[in-house]
């Protein structure tokens, strides 16, 4: 008796903390895609170095399905419907109101953005077919198109757009949508109660509405241009700071997108049908479902229980996927970085050149290309690969250098004590690294434990199973180093807001701060994109935090699916009402 | 007796109160909480978050409140799920009940059966056999197992599905939905009964060997009375007594779900709905399932301390 407890309790034990970790991933993942979906497309310009490897892919890294002959029964007898796999749905699926990522993906299909943004994140047309800025760029003037409806047939006008607008403002929200913080006129006024509705929102005419600000943010364009909410049907019971009634409709949600809810089975599907009222005219493929299942379970996409799958870019997996003859395979990478927070109160890391120097010193390019076969490219900047401000002109690549990195160390007064490690005034240089409990952090413990005692310098790792522990750790200043990845970026901006609203706490550069401003403060986006390129080449000169990765996916989708592309910010909602199944 | 259940029903009230307490503290002490896990957030405005959730409030009042409202039937909201957490047990618990139920009954069959058959033949090869079969079935991991099985009989011979509850967009109903759902839970019930089997017949097993070497098996044996009669009539009611103690046991177990199982075979099932809450942090439907856990627990040892006293005439109460 006492054996099987404690047999079983050890089991419980080592799968708690197996499960914690690919839990804390899919929490991570999961709120890292609020609002922005988690699928994404490749970009053709890193896929050129993947062909290196695996000549087969054509020029956009597409294998293409080399024996339709094996696919399965269960996939060939589907002939309406098409089936993806998405890690865990909860059923609150009105966009804005939603704690978790998966239930974003199913929204964006439930729901369309007033804009939405092409694939280097540029904004295109949504409902609203055009759009204005004023010169000033404070007020910013959305063009519905023409009879636009919800899934139920009714109208949608301007009316739905401020509603919509003005509930982000309420003081009960609580969601994580950051439209509140763009300081739209009268949003102060009317969180705090003193207002009845939002000066600065203006319905011009039902198919017109303009929206002013306190000061110029150019991503503003993308985050108010995002889902509408239908008055009628969310603003029956609303009365000014009481929210709590949109929980009672986040399972009923009325949506304008390609497909309408059918029916929502907790835990395993939600099962979509298509909105003959949808603007870009009725989807193509009559059924689409979300499965509840593990992004990356092989068995449903080899039985053909599952249409579509996405996993790490390994060699491996890729050779696997294309032996399984029936599925496409598409490259991509994801619009965000990897970095290394810095604890910039540390008597050493608050010293630029010994930033550098621990970024010299550390071999980027084995932990994250060799050892994980080229899921990974190395990151310089705190830019995705994908954006339109990407560049990598006057950037410094940092490539592995461990006499550099001595050198440098040696300037910033940490000599060689005694026993090998460096000190200075007294005080060893010491690491306390921090890191989620997953197999890339291994590699990461590992290389860097090596790299950094030879440059001596006292490494400590710890890992953490669980995600939240490991935050508050970080919030404590309880670390030194610490790895992160940032949620999926729209606007470059997105990318730098960490190093300007506190959460890098103890960077302060005025020059960046200057930058930053300036470039929210122009819709240009040549101006932008030189406004960008100093900023990065600033911050890749002063490493607030260390840059280190890009990760790389692949997602494997049936050979039978045509007219199928995944936006690198949208996933797969823009291209799925044109996705059709061939015989 | 009556007194006596009246003083359990208060202690067990007592220990309720003082598990609820413990558990909140548990939770609420954990480092981090619903707001950290987000990285989107600014720190502004997790801050104003915290406000709005109570978060930023003393654990103490936080448990007076989360008190105050489970007293009037009132569990609060998912924080992830934004639905009423008693909705969600009601949607996820029968899942795994399902599974639990079907696989403790064919565990404690196999285990009865063959724990008194190799009792009886204690020593021969059969016996060795089975012991070795089953010490290996137990000594496996589940997930190492379930893998497996997945691989074997789901993936290359497509005899059974890969996981989940019912076939990807089905809309069957009746009988066929039944044999659906038999189809899907084939699977974990197996890999369920192979783990759970081998503890509680080797328990069976020695129970069995302590009884048949008493005195009024051999009076039994000796008044002429047939070997089965002996076996299953005199010897295996008093084997049995000890495991009254893991009915009780058993009770939690039932709505408890399992985290792994659950997991592997995709089974949307409770277990993997508080795991995800633990990563995420959700205290409302964590205090809410363990508080249910933990009066599971309760009402189960109550239970078998009274079915203790109905098998076995000796025990008073």
């Amino acid at each position: 008796m006492k054996k099987r407890v404690v047999t079983l309790s050890t089991a419980i034990l080592v799968c708690a903390i197996l499960l914690t970790a690919c839990g804390s991933n899919s929490n991570n993942a999961g709120t890292a895609n609020n609002g922005a979906p988690s699928t994404n497309q490749a970009a053709p310009s890193n896929t050129a170095s993947n062909a290196g490897t695996t000549p087969a892919a054509d020029a956009n890294g597409l294998y293409q399905a080399s024996d339709m002959s094996k696919l399965p029964d269960t996939a060939k007898n589907r002939t309406d419907t098409i089936i993806v796999g998405l890690t865990d749905p909860s059923g609150a699926f009105t966009p804005y109101f939603q704690q978790s990522g998966y239930d974003g993906n199913v929204s964006s299909l439930l729901y369309t953005p007033l804009l939405s943004v092409d694939n280097k994140g540029l904004p295109i047309p949504g409902l609203a077919e055009k759009w204005d800025v004023s010169a000033d760029n404070l007020t910013y003037t959305y063009h519905l198109r023409k009879d636009l409806k919800f899934s139920d047939g009714s109208p949608l006008t301007a009316d739905d757009v401020a509603f919509t607008w003005t509930i982000l403002h309420d003081k009960s929200y609580d969601g994580d949508s950051q439209v509140s913080t763009l300081h739209v006129v009268g949003g102060e006024d009317y969180k705090a109660g003193k207002a009845t509705s939002i000066s600065g929102i203006k319905v011009i005419d039902p198919q017109t509405i303009s929206v002013t600000l306190e000061q110029p943010n150019a991503s503003a364009l993308t985050l108010l241009g995002s889902d509408v909410l239908s008055k009628a049907y969310y603003g029956k019971e609303y009365k000014q700071g009481q929210l709590d009634y949109m929980k009672k409709l986040s399972s009923s949600p009325l949506g304008n997108g390609p497909y309408k809810l059918e029916k929502f089975i907790p835990g395993q599907e939600v099962r979509m049908i298509a909105n003959e009222n949808y603007f870009g005219g009725k989807p193509k493929t009559e059924h689409f479902i979300y499965k509840t299942s593990d992004g990356d379970t092989w068995q449903y996409l080899e039985t053909g229980e599952v249409d579509y799958a996405s996993f790490s870019a390994t060699k491996e997996n890729i050779d696997k996927l294309k032996e399984l003859g029936f599925v496409n395979v598409q490259a991509y990478t994801p619009s965000n970085y990897g970095y290394l927070q810095v604890n910039l109160a540390h008597p050493a890391l608050k010293d630029k050149l010994v930033r550098q120097a621990l970024t010299y010193g550390l071999d980027r390019q084995s932990i994250y290309v060799e050892a994980s076969q080229g899921a990974y490219q190395v990151a310089n900047i705190p830019s995705s690969l994908i954006s339109w401000a990407y560049t990598e002109e006057g950037i410094n690549p940092y490539k592995y250098d461990p006499e550099k990195a001595k050198q440098l160390l040696d300037q910033a007064g940490w000599k060689v004590g005694a026993d090998g490690i460096r000190e200075k005034d007294g005080k060893k240089l010491t690491i306390h690294y921090l890191g989620s409990k997953k197999p890339d952090t291994d590699v990461f413990i590992a290389v860097a434990k090596e790299d950094y005692e030879a440059l001596g310098i006292k490494f400590e790792p710890e890992v953490f199973a669980d995600f939240n522990a490991l935050v508050s750790k970080v919030e404590g200043g309880d670390y030194d180093l610490v790895s992160f990845s940032t949620s999926l970026l729209t606007d470059p901006a997105d990318g730098l807001l960490q190093f300007v609203d506190g959460e890098i706490a103890g960077y302060d550069n005025p020059k960046f701060k200057e930058l930053y401003a300036k470039g929210l403060a122009t819709s240009n986006i040549d101006e932008r994109k030189e406004i960008y390129k100093q900023i990065f080449q600033l911050l890749n000169d002063d490493l607030p935090v260390i840059f280190t990765s890009y990760k790389k996916s692949v997602y494997a989708y049936n050979g039978r699916i045509q007219n199928l592309s995944i936006s690198p910010f949208n996933g797969l909602a823009p291209s799925l009402p044109n996705w059709t199944l061939s015989k | 007796m009556s007194t006596y259940i009246t003083k359990r029903i208060l202690y067990m009230i007592i220990i309720l109160f003082a598990a609820s307490f413990l558990i909140f503290c548990l939770y609420a002490l954990t480092p981090g909480d619903f707001i950290t896990g987000n990285i989107k957030l600014t720190p502004e405005r997790k801050a104003e978050l915290r406000e709005i959730y109570g978060l930023n409030k003393p654990v103490i009042e936080r448990y007076w409140t989360w008190m105050k409202n489970a007293f009037h039937g009132d569990f609060g909201y998912s924080l992830a799920q934004q639905k009423p957490v008693l909705t969600l047990f009601n949607q996820y618990i029968w899942n795994s009940f399902l599974l639990a139920i079907i696989s403790t009954f064919l565990t404690w069959f196999i285990a009865v059966v063959v724990g008194v058959f190799v009792a009886y033949k204690q020593y021969s090869w059969i016996d060795t056999f089975v012991m070795l079969f089953l010490f290996a079935a137990m000594s496996i991991p589940s997930f190492f197992i379930g893998l497996f099985l997945i691989k074997i009989l789901a993936v290359d011979w497509k005899w059974l599905p890969p996981g989940g509850m019912l076939t990807t967009g089905s809309n069957a109903t009746g009988l066929a939905y039944v044999k659906e759902v038999i189809h899907h839970m084939t699977l974990p019930v197996i890999v369920m009964t192979l783990l759970g089997v081998g503890s509680l017949t080797r328990y069976f097993r020695s129970n069995m060997i302590d009884v048949i070497k008493q005195d009024y098996i051999r009076t039994a044996r000796a008044k002429g009375l047939k070997e089965r009669k002996v076996l299953f009539t005199h010897a295996l009611r008093n084997a049995l007594l000890p495991a009254i103690t893991l009915v009780g046991f058993e009770l939690p177990a039932l709505f408890g779900g399992s985290l792994i199982i659950e997991k592997i075979f995709n089974w949307p099932g409770i277990g993997q709905l508080y795991m995800q809450s633990f990563t995420l942090r959700d205290y409302p439907l964590l205090m809410g399932f363990t508080m249910f856990i933990a009066i599971l627990t309760v009402i189960g040892t109550l239970l078998s301390d009274i079915l203790y006293r109905v098998a076995d005439p000796r025990v008073r109460l």
